[in-house]
């Protein structure tokens, strides 16, 4: 019973994350874009999140989140398309703008110059829990995990319909052939950015609802994110297999509350001693490191072994 | 219909690299004339294309289509009146992307008002996809769910010159389209280019390398040289020319300039 409690407890965050995940996904396998922007867009999301919560509407702080994240990703939009700034840059660029921005935002409060800020309880799933009457340790997770699987799969279906739509599919044509998206009379720079908008709104919403999710916002939570989604999109795919956005998304959410909960596991059994906890960006680098080196390997392999026969 | 007065295109200008692309090139199409180009490799062939789809400015000139003035009008603009067909399969459609949806995203041309948010594909459209595909009796048709990345190059083209066609442009520039294909497709893709060109009495400029096809094919053809058109046959003139002769007035030009050389390197010692 503690076990799954425990498991439980690891469940929301991984949901959560999926909505980074995903966001991850449609810039990097859709779009083809390597977009670093993403440490930016959740922490901002995240900030934004708290500051209208403490005005005490935290649903509408979800939907800053989304506006926050969804600005980030217009910004490094129009850089990498109206100002050719490399891809790269681009989102570094955004990133470390944000960063600033967002060390603002969080001396906004009357607490002045600070790098953390308090909900105070006025979270969403706090909302919900008073709501319904319920306390405890075990009925907070099973909230919080219905609360997210709940925005979860309806951000899903939002983002499948999406991508069936016709600007949908010239999104993913941009991804594709840009150059063919061109010669269909589609401004290609718009729908760049219309896609790096909706990848980092899922950004910053994940970041809103993982902040939440905590009860506070700080600064330094949204460090490790990218490679953490990077490595929920890798294991999706190693899953359910490359197939079509629909299924993307949806394996993008899957390898992230897997990629929790195997975090989760490690952290139980102290795989690595007793500092497991402080290995996990490394962990994360090495699966993220491995599953990408695992198609050259197989090819060496191969190679190797028609050598081999050769002789 | 389509109207070049003095183009001119400089690369890299002010550099040691500058390279006149385009040299005051003027050039006058009627509705429905099917022009030919000829010339070198370097001549500016696929440059003057590149200058009338708009994929970028040109230094001096002016371009209008349909009596309007399309000089400064971006790349995806134009699009919608022109259709552009490339040498290299891969590139006028996504891979990674069905048949289906291939042609719904070409079909925008013809849908520029349309809500963004309604359904990329519905079963009206593929209906009518197919119907279009399968009178070329290529097999395309049963494979409307098929990544396009799967199909041969021939096949590809075919399906590249209906997404350009479907709606139907003002302007189809073919830029040596069937130069990848082996002979037998080649000559395939180029019966369709042909059907679908005089069925919708399309104006269309075709690149290509083989000199007998550009003699036999449409109405009209044109000789680039450094830039320069060097020759414009029509009519009569054009029906009484042979390869050789086609061949000997290109010789003729090299030999001028090879003089030219000369000349100038005498004169140099
Ligand atoms: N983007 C560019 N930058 C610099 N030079 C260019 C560029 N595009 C074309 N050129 C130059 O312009 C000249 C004409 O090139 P173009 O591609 O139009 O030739 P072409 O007639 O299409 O030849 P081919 O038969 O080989 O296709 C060439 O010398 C080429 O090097
Ligand atoms: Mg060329």
């Amino acid at each position: 019973m503690i076990e799954l409690q425990y498991y439980l407890s690891n469940l929301p965050d991984g949901l959560i994350y999926g909505l980074l995940a995903m966001g991850i996904y449609i810039s990097l396998r859709i779009l083809d874009i390597p977009d670093l922007t993403t440490e930016g867009s959740f922490g901002f999301g995240a900030v934004v999140s708290v500051l209208v919560s403490l005005q005490g509407h935290p649903v509408l702080a979800l939907f800053a989140g989304i506006l926050a994240g969804a600005f980030a990703g217009v910004i490094t939009g129009c850089l990498q398309t109206k100002l050719k700034v490399h891809p790269v840059l681009a989102g570094i660029i955004t990133m470390s703008g944000l960063y600033s921005i967002n060390l603002v935002c969080y001396s906004l409060t009357e607490k002045g110059a600070t790098t953390n800020l308090s909900y105070d309880k006025n979270t969403v799933f706090e909302k919900v829990k008073e709501l319904l009457g319920i306390r405890g340790q075990y009925e907070t997770s099973v909230v919080k995990a219905v609360v997210s699987l709940g925005i979860v799969i309806l951000v899903l279906c939002i983002i499948v319909w999406f991508f069936r739509t016709h600007i949908g599919l010239c999104v993913r044509a941009t991804g594709d052939n840009p150059d063919m998206v061109s010669a269909s009379s589609i401004n290609v720079d718009r729908t760049k950015i219309i896609g790096l908008m909706i990848a980092n709104a899922l950004i910053g919403l994940a970041g809103a609802m993982a902040s939440q999710s905590l009860g506070y916002s700080d600064i330094n939570t949204a460090n490790g994110t990218l490679i953490y989604g990077l490595a929920a999109v890798i294991i999706g795919e190693a899953i359910l297999g490359k197939r079509g956005p629909a299924i993307g998304v949806l394996s993008a959410v899957l390898g992230s509350v897997l990629y929790k909960l195997i975090v989760a596991f490690v952290i139980r059994q102290n795989l690595f001693g007793e500092k497991s906890a402080n290995l996990m960006k490394f962990t994360c680098a090495l699966i993220v490191a491995i599953t990408l080196a695992i198609p050259a390997i197989k090819q060496k392999a191969a190679e190797s072994k028609q050598r081999k026969a050769a002789r | 219909m389509l109207e070049i007065q003095n183009i001119t295109k400089v690369f890299e200008k002010g550099t040691v690299n500058e390279h006149v692309a385009i040299k005051d090139m003027s050039l006058s199409l009627k509705k429905g004339e099917f022009v030919t180009v000829v010339g070198s490799n370097g001549a500016g062939k696929s440059t003057l294309f590149n200058a009338i789809c708009g994929s970028f400015m040109v230094d001096g000139g002016k371009i209008l289509l349909d009596n309007e003035d399309i000089t400064y009008k971006s790349e995806h603009k134009r699009a919608r009146e022109i259709g552009r067909v490339f040498q290299d399969p891969m590139k006028g459609t996504a891979p990674h992307m069905t048949i289906e949806e291939n042609l719904a995203l070409a079909y925008t041309r013809s849908q520029r008002h349309a809500n963004p948010f309604s359904s990329a594909i519905t079963k009206k459209k593929t209906a009518f996809f197919r119907e279009n595909l399968a009178r070329y009796h290529m097999g395309i048709e049963d494979r409307m769910k098929t990544k396009i990345g799967l199909l041969s190059g021939g096949q590809r083209q075919v399906v590249t010159l209906l997404m350009c066609t479907l709606s139907v442009p003002k302007l189809l520039l073919l830029d040596e389209h069937t130069a990848a294909l082996d002979p037998a497709t080649a000559e395939k893709v180029m019966e369709i280019t042909k059907t679908i060109v005089a069925e919708n009495n399309i104006t269309t400029m075709m690149i290509t390398h083989n000199l007998k096809q550009s003699l036999s094919t449409g109405s009209r053809t044109i000789m680039l040289d450094s830039g320069e058109i060097i020759l414009d046959v029509s009519g009569k003139e054009r029906e009484n020319m042979s390869m050789e002769d086609l061949i000997q007035m290109y010789s003729m030009k090299k030999q001028k300039e090879f003089d030219n050389d000369r000349i100038l390197l005498s004169s140099e010692e």
